[in-house]
């Protein structure tokens, strides 16, 4: 590891030197970031990509699509049997109140997750073409995002099945779904970045979504639970609080908190900003990495 | 786009190290490459022999872009160079069909580009009646052949081949050697490495023998092969690999 950071630093002034002196300054600049795919076949490649993805994942399995709907269901009902039945620390209207919990929070767990894994899985692509990084963890995240499509639509006709009543504050649905997946997108980069680099980070990524998910208030009311003076530290947690405004929307009718809203996409963006910078300073790293 | 020399590609001094295994037990530390200097020119056949290991490659993922040399510089002068790998981006669950679009769009085609030559690119391989079948039911022979077949069809100024023209069964074999020496003999600038030295000697203009990460000796094909071959005599003679090799 620590090697192998020695080598990038090391390759630096060879390569400041490569760019200033030589033949010429258009071949020269040619050298170290001349891609096999450029942007615009990046993006070709990666909507074809996403919808065979889709589909390829449906013919995995026998049910194929309706597990995206099935997965939360079942979390659902067991969180219902454990803490609203055994329990007995259900707060009204309980199974409306842990399906905008489970199915937010299993969207984020999902894709985070399954970033973690998207440059490792590719080692064999990455080994074959010189392709920019962010495209694996950009596609799973972009892939999950039409699968909660349908477990949101779903969702919704089972909330208004229960009785609840759209009211006119759901317009700003939208706003929170977009800055939950700038939330995803972000820290989804960091996992997909980091993780080839330093692999034991694989174990400690899921026991933080684990206790992410208990500091999240899926199932309890924080407002019940915790003491005031705990109660801004727990809205610290961007997924808290994203699981907060989706409730008061979509249970209390009422408008989400733009400020907290602003303050996670501001977070959020700064994170895919650096992670760009990331994935572009360590490019041939990660095929390098396959390596060892 | 073209250098006057007519030159595609320039390698100079390149260098490329890597570490095997990380953490705090530490890896060995391995110069795959050490002060690589060549060109390729318009047109040209270009072959690389050396014994597995020797950095051949690793020389080709250099040259593309996948790897970034540590030392030295690699000057390139053209648009495209592709590695033509095998299988690229392939998914067993997907069909055929949909495989060899989106391998072709990996290596730089647009997906017209590939759609239009679809047709032409499964006649070539045989799997008409397979196509569209998810690619988990193909046998592994059938794989190969949609993947070198997709290969074949790409555009490229600079092609880059590593070892693949032993695919699929006996006569599909020489039906893919004959389309790949007539691709290799017309204009297309090749890097080819393989271990089959009389096609090497047949179709280079050029041989480099890599030795250790170094370049042990280059030019007339013939000569060239002939000393390797020799050199290879006498390692086994010796019993173990010559280390370091003089210099």
């Amino acid at each position: 590891m620590l090697d192998n950071s020695g080598d990038e630093n090391a390759a630096v002034p060879e390569r400041g030197h490569a760019a200033t002196g030589g033949t010429a300054g258009r071949n020269a600049s040619r050298e170290t970031h001349l891609l096999a795919i450029d942007t615009r076949q990046f993006w070709a490649v990666f909507f074809t990509k996403l919808s065979m993805n889709l589909r390829s994942e449906v013919s995995r399995t026998y049910l194929g699509y309706l597990w995206w709907l099935l997965e939360p269901v079942l979390y659902v009902t067991a969180l219902y049997v454990v803490f609203g039945i055994f329990l007995h620390t259900r707060t009204e209207n309980f199974i409306v109140f842990l399906v905008c919990g489970q199915v937010t929070f299993s969207w984020f767990s999902r894709s985070v997750g399954n970033c973690t894994r998207s440059l490792l899985q590719e080692k064999g692509l990455i080994n074959q073409v010189a392709i920019q990084k962010l495209f694996f963890p950009l596609l799973v995240v972009c892939q999950d995002l039409v699968k909660q499509g349908v477990v949101f639509l779903a969702m919704f006709g089972f909330l208004i099945f229960m009785g609840v009543q759209p009211a006119a504050a759901w317009w700003s649905l939208p706003v929170l779904i977009l800055v939950q997946w700038l939330f995803i997108l972000g820290i989804g980069m960091v996992c997909a970045g980091i993780v080839p680099l330093v692999p034991d980070l694989k174990f400690l990524i899921n026991t933080l979504l684990m206790v992410t998910m208990w500091a999240s208030g899926i199932f309890y009311s924080y407002k019940d639970v915790l003491l005031r003076e705990h109660q801004e530290l727990f809205l610290m947690n961007p997924m808290a609080n994203l699981i907060k405004n989706y409730r008061q929307v979509i249970l209390d009718g009422a408008l989400p908190d733009w400020g907290a809203l602003a303050a996670i996409a501001l977070f959020s963006m700064a994170l895919i900003v650096v992670m760009l910078w990331v994935f572009r300073r360590l490019d041939t790293t990660y095929a390098r990495l396959a390596l060892q | 786009m073209t250098h006057p020399d007519g030159k595609l590609l320039e390698l100079e001094h390149v260098g490329f190290t890597y570490s095997t295994g990380i953490g705090f037990y530490g890896g060995r530390r391995i110069e795959a490459l050490r002060d690589i200097s060549f060109s390729v020119h318009e047109g040209e056949t270009l072959g690389l022999i050396g014994r597995n290991g020797c950095g051949k490659s690793t020389l080709l993922r250099v040259i593309t872009g996948i790897f970034r040399a540590d030392r030295g510089r690699v000057i390139r002068h053209c648009d495209r160079i592709s590695l033509l790998a095998l299988n690229v981006g392939f998914d067993a669950n997907l069909s055929g069909s949909d495989n060899l679009v989106i391998s072709c769009m990996f290596l730089g085609a647009s997906r017209r580009e590939a759609q239009r030559m679809h047709d032409e690119i499964v006649e070539f391989a045989e799997l008409e009646d397979y196509i569209d079948q998810p690619l988990k039911t193909y046998s592994s022979g059938m794989r190969a052949r949609l993947g070198f077949s997709v290969g074949l069809k790409m555009n490229a100024d600079l092609l880059l081949v590593d070892e693949i023209l032993g695919v699929g069964d006996a006569a599909f074999r020489s039906k893919a050697r004959e389309a790949m020496m007539q691709r290799i003999n017309s204009e297309q600038a090749v890097i080819l490495v393989s271990h089959n030295h009389p096609t090497m000697v047949d179709l280079c203009q050029r041989v480099i023998w890599l030795e250790n990460g170094e370049i042990r000796d280059q030019g007339e094909p013939e000569r060239v092969v002939e000393a390797y071959l020799a050199h290879l005599e006498q390692v086994r003679g010796v019993g173990r690999p010559l280390q370091g090799g003089p210099r």
